[in-house]
């Protein structure tokens, strides 16, 4: 019986291993080949720190938005009970399966310049595709469905009595959700918006359809291996590599300090 | 003032179905019923979290179709809290407050305020239920709605606690609504009690109504009447025994005398109890066990063997089986203080009488 357990234990420990070993090897790789240099190029390439500024800038901007956005609606899929909601819940999730060149196509042909929307926009001095906002726009279609659903399990966790109880005391609900519900599920709020912001920096199908130009840091690794070949790509994935390392580290910081921390009695 | 009438709602599966019950203002309510019977539902309802389905409820006079939980001036003390966690204990309690003084004080009286020092997540069950109750008195509700808020408490503060919330209960003119499974808690608080069922009202009234006159067999049971008869209701008029004449105001009223054959027990009582099959119900309280056959005849009175003592603290229950004829015996239940029992000596196997009086007999 306790040999099983251990030849168990061995095999599990193998499988673990393989797999981490699968998911370390091509970034430890990357890093080691092209982490010094890029860290250099952040120094000497003007290009490659205008690239991450704008990565940093958009997906700042499509995180603020989601954010804006995505709370009132994971709170009303959450919270409410209404007829359809089964149906907004499948259809916000829908970007996720989509293939992100797919998702690129079908924003161009909502904001495209010859579309009702991207036309009445540039009209008004308004351009999306090929601008920062056209990146924006990308971030925001992939990765607000993760903040959704990540915002959702977070208000999820904050049983709705608390909530009851603020209200019995006086408070509207607009009130009771600022002074009870939104402190309760904030870490768990932070955590989807650090998620969304990851992805929107990883992002790169649907936005070198609807950008190319100005490139963003994914756009540009991508650009400079098929110019220049991976020498001259490596330094670009490396430095993305390592910043995209920052947001995920304080995310499971944030996931371990909260892992107690369900407000559900 | 609480008042529903035919109040329904749904919540998943479950529906609480044409509640009604009147509170009068500045009382003191208890609802009693088994886990999952929907008191709690009832508590959600009245307060606004759960919406109403059909019905009308009001509060205070009232009608609250349409008004918003906060709007209600019904304060809500569930079973864990539900504390903030977020905040210090003197912000729980003043969370809700105008005056941070008059909750302050509240918080004093109800023993929360030495609790201001400590963490929320440091409390214990108990202390918990007495920052949420001072929370919930502290804006001076018109209502106050309780959802086992005693049960983590030690007895001895139970008592004090229960006695204080009373207290400001009444000084504030405030309506309480209470949920409990402790008929001791029920009879101790309650002006009114709600007996329900699977989401329906089986009988609301004072408790001492309650638990003298249920209302069915099926009521008597859940509230611990452990003398519970099936049998026969039979119109006795002038073959009636004399004692009877102790019901002369209730005969005078168009109350029959009646004879009720359960088994070999024949009981006499008075009352309007239709003839034909029946229950009778007798409180172990009610019920006397002596040595000797009392003097007076002036009871019901039957001699039999005692087959069990069990005594809990300063109670004893002695069950007296009755010996019907035929090999058949009934038991009878009686609920004596523990001196009383050992004062006579009383063994399982020795004789006794057990005695109570036709009134205690309520026909159901």
């Amino acid at each position: 019986m306790r040999q099983a357990h251990r030849a168990a234990s061995v095999i599990a420990a193998l499988c673990g291993s393989i797999f981490l070993l699968f998911l370390v090897a091509p970034i430890a790789r990357l890093i080691g080949a092209g982490g010094a240099e890029g860290l250099r190029h952040l120094f000497t390439d003007a290009e490659l720190r205008s690239a991450l500024a704008l990565t940093a800038l958009t997906a700042t901007s499509a995180t603020a938005l989601a954010i804006l956005g995505g709370t009132p609606l994971a709170y009303l899929l959450e919270r409410r009970r209404f007829r359809g909601r089964a149906l907004l819940a499948a259809v916000i999730d829908l970007p996720l399966l989509i293939p992100h060149p797919v998702a690129g196509i079908a924003l161009l042909l909502v904001l495209g310049r010859r579309s009702l929307v991207g036309g009445t926009l540039l009209d008004l001095g308004i351009r999306v595709v090929g601008s920062p906002l056209g990146i924006v726009c990308a971030m925001l279609f992939v990765s607000a469905p993760l903040y959704v659903s990540a915002t959702r399990e977070a208000f999820a966790r904050v049983d709705v009595r608390y909530e009851a109880v603020a209200r019995s005391l006086g408070d509207p609900a607009w009130r009771a959700f600022r002074r009870v519900t939104l402190p309760l599920s904030s870490r768990g709020l932070i955590a989807a918006g650090v998620v969304v912001w990851a992805r929107a920096v990883s992002e790169f199908g649907a936005i070198v359809i609807l950008t190319y130009n100005p490139k963003v840091a994914s756009v540009l690794s991508y650009d400079r291996f098929t110019s220049y070949g991976l020498d001259e790509a490596l330094p670009v994935a490396a430095v993305l590599a390592i910043l995209a390392f920052v947001p995920l580290f304080l995310l499971r910081t944030l996931r371990a300090s909260s892992g107690a921390a369900a407000f559900v009695q | 003032m609480i008042a529903a009438e035919g109040l329904s709602a749904r919540v998943g599966e479950f529906e609480l179905a044409q509640v009604s019950f009147v509170v009068p203002e500045g009382k003191y309510g208890v609802v009693i019923g088994a886990a999952g019977s929907g008191k709690t539902t009832l508590l959600e309802t009245i307060a606004g979290v759960i919406p109403m389905k059909g019905g009308v409820l009001k509060l205070g006079g009232r009608d609250m179709k349409g008004v918003p939980s906060e709007q209600r001036n019904a304060g809500i003390v569930y079973q864990h809290g539900y504390l903030f966690p977020h905040l210090s204990v003197a912000e729980n309690v003043r969370y809700g407050a105008l005056d941070f003084t008059f909750a302050d004080a509240i918080a004093a009286r109800i023993g929360a305020s030495e609790l201001y020092a400590r963490e929320v997540r440091g409390l214990s069950g108990g202390e918990r239920q007495l920052v949420a109750i001072a929370r919930a008195l502290a804006p001076r509700p018109k209502v106050l709605l309780l959802d086992e808020p005693f049960s983590a408490l030690d007895p001895r503060r139970r008592t004090l606690v229960r006695r204080e919330v009373r207290r400001v209960a009444r000084e504030l003119g405030i309506t309480v609504l209470q949920v409990t499974h402790d008929f001791t808690e029920a009879g101790l608080l309650g002006d009114v009690a709600i007996l329900i069922d699977a989401g329906r009202v089986l009988q609301s009234g004072p408790p001492e109504r309650l638990f003298r006159e249920p209302a069915s067999p099926y009521i008597a049971e859940f509230l611990g009447a452990e003398n519970v008869y099936a049998g026969e209701v039979r119109y006795l008029d002038d073959a009636a025994p004399d004692f009877v004449d102790d019901a002369r105001e209730l005969l005078a009223l168009g109350h029959r005398a009646i004879e009720f054959l359960a088994g070999g027990l024949r009981l006499y009582t008075v009352g309007d109890a239709p003839a034909g099959q029946g229950h009778a119900v007798i409180r172990a309280e009610e019920v006397l066990i002596s040595a000797m056959a009392q003097e007076s005849s002036a009871r019901n009175q039957f001699k039999g063997v005692v087959s069990e003592i069990a005594t809990t603290g300063a109670l004893t229950r002695v069950t007296v089986e009755i010996s019907s004829g035929g090999g058949k015996s009934a038991p009878i239940v009686a609920a004596l203080t523990t001196h009383s029992a050992q004062e006579l000596a009383l063994r399982e196997g020795s004789e006794v009488w057990a005695s109570f009086k036709a009134m205690a007999v309520h026909l159901c």
